[in-house]
C-alpha cells in the first residue's frame, strides 16, 4: 500500500472523530440533512452564476447583465453552503473521497471555474456591465461564460456519480 | 397497486435502466442538469420579483421561463427513467408527493408571475406586495422540492425486484 505524502485519511477521521462531526453525520438525520443543504447551496449558486452566464450568451436578452450580477451574492453563499457541507462529507469518509476519480475531477473543475472567475473581474466585468440590457457582452466575455457553466455543469455531473466508485488507494494520484 | 409497479419493473426498459452499467448514472446526471437549470431559473425570476436588484428590465426575466421550460423537459425524461427502473421506491414514498407538489407548485406560480407581475412592469416596475408574498413562497417551494427531492434516498420503504 502506497504512502499519501499530503492526506491522513486515518488522522481527518480521528479529528471528525473527535469533534464530534462523525457521531453527527452517521445519526439518522445528519447524512440527509448535510445532503439538502448540500443541493440547495448548489441550486443557488447555479441559480445566481448559471443564469449569469446564460445571459451573457444571450439567453433572456433584454435582462440587464448589471441588474442580474445583484444576485451574486446569493450564488457566493450557496457556494459557501455548498464547500462547508461537501467538506462535511469528506472528512467523515476521507478514504471514499480522497481518492475518488470522481471527486478530484470535481474538485479540479471548482479550479478551474475559480480561475475563470478571478480572470473575468479582471478582464472582462467591466466592460460587461457597461453592456446595454438588449445587448451581448463582448466576445471575451461569452468565452468566460461558457467555460464557467461547463465546469458548473461538470461539478454537479462528477458530484452525481461519486457513489459510483469505491476508492482503492492506487486511485491516489499523488501517491 | 404494487402489482402494477411490480409489472412495471418487468419492462424490458426498465430492466436495462438497472442493468446497464451507465444507463441509470446517465440519467442521474441529466436529471440534476435539468433540475439545476429549472429551479435556477425559477430561483432567479422569483428572488427579482421579490426585490432583488430591481430594476426597469423586471418583465424580461420572461426569458428566463424558456429557461425553466428546457430544464423541465430534461428533469421529466429523465426523471420518468429513473422511475421505471424501481416505480416501487418512489411511488410509495410521500416524500415523492411532496417533491412533485411543491415543484409543480413553484413553476405554475412563477408561471403566473410571469403573466402577471412581469407582464404588468414596463409600467409598473415594482411589483405589488402580493406578488412579492408569491415570490417568496415560490422561492420556499423551489428548496422543499429540492430538500425532499435529496431525501427520497434516504426514506423509501419498498424496493421490491429481486
Amino acid at each position: 500500500m502506497p504512502t499519501d505524502p499530503i492526506f491522513d485519511p486515518a488522522a481527518i477521521q480521528q479529528w471528525a472523530n473527535d469533534l464530534g462531526i462523525a457521531a453527527f453525520m452517521q445519526s439518522p438525520w445528519g447524512w440527509p440533512l448535510v445532503e439538502v443543504f448540500h443541493f440547495i447551496g448548489l441550486c443557488l449558486l447555479f441559480g445566481a452564476v448559471g443564469m449569469f452566464d446564460l445571459r451573457m450568451l444571450g439567453v433572456a436578452r433584454g435582462v440587464s447583465l448589471r441588474q442580474l450580477h445583484r444576485l451574486i451574492p446569493f450564488g457566493v453563499a450557496g457556494f459557501a453552503t455548498s464547500v462547508f457541507t461537501g467538506f462535511l462529507f469528506v472528512v467523515t469518509a476521507p478514504d471514499q473521497y480522497l481518492y475518488n476519480p470522481a471527486l478530484q475531477t470535481k474538485l479540479a473543475l471548482m479550479g478551474l471555474a475559480g480561475v475563470n472567475m478571478v480572470m473575468f473581474y479582471a478582464t472582462a466585468a467591466r466592460r460587461v456591465s457597461a453592456t446595454g440590457p438588449d445587448d451581448l457582452p463582448p466576445m471575451r466575455a461569452r468565452l468566460f461564460a461558457v467555460v464557467s457553466l461547463a465546469c458548473w455543469l461538470g461539478v454537479i455531473a462528477c458530484g452525481r456519480v461519486i457513489t459510483a466508485f469505491r476508492p482503492p488507494w492506487n486511485w491516489c494520484l499523488w501517491c | 397497486m404494487i402489482g402494477l409497479l411490480a409489472a412495471i419493473e418487468q419492462w424490458p426498459l426498465s430492466i436495462w435502466m438497472r442493468e446497464d452499467p451507465y444507463a441509470y448514472f446517465v440519467a442521474l446526471i441529466f436529471h440534476a442538469f435539468g433540475m439545476a437549470l429549472l429551479v435556477g431559473a425559477g430561483i432567479v425570476i422569483s428572488l427579482r420579483v421579490l426585490g432583488v436588484g430591481k430594476g426597469p428590465d423586471l418583465h424580461r426575466l420572461r426569458g428566463f421561463v424558456a429557461v425553466m421550460w428546457v430544464g423541465a423537459v430534461l428533469a421529466i425524461v429523465s426523471g420518468l427513467l429513473l422511475l421505471s427502473a424501481y416505480p416501487a421506491k418512489a411511488l410509495t414514498n410521500p416524500v415523492f408527493a411532496v417533491k412533485l407538489a411543491s415543484l409543480l407548485a413553484a413553476a405554475l406560480l412563477v408561471r403566473s408571475m410571469a403573466a402577471t407581475t412581469l407582464s404588468a412592469a414596463p409600467r409598473d416596475p415594482q411589483p405589488s406586495a402580493r406578488s412579492r408574498v408569491l415570490a417568496a413562497l415560490a422561492l420556499a417551494l423551489w428548496l422543499i422540492g429540492v430538500a425532499a427531492g435529496k431525501l427520497l434516498l434516504h426514506t423509501y420503504t419498498v424496493l421490491t425486484v429481486s
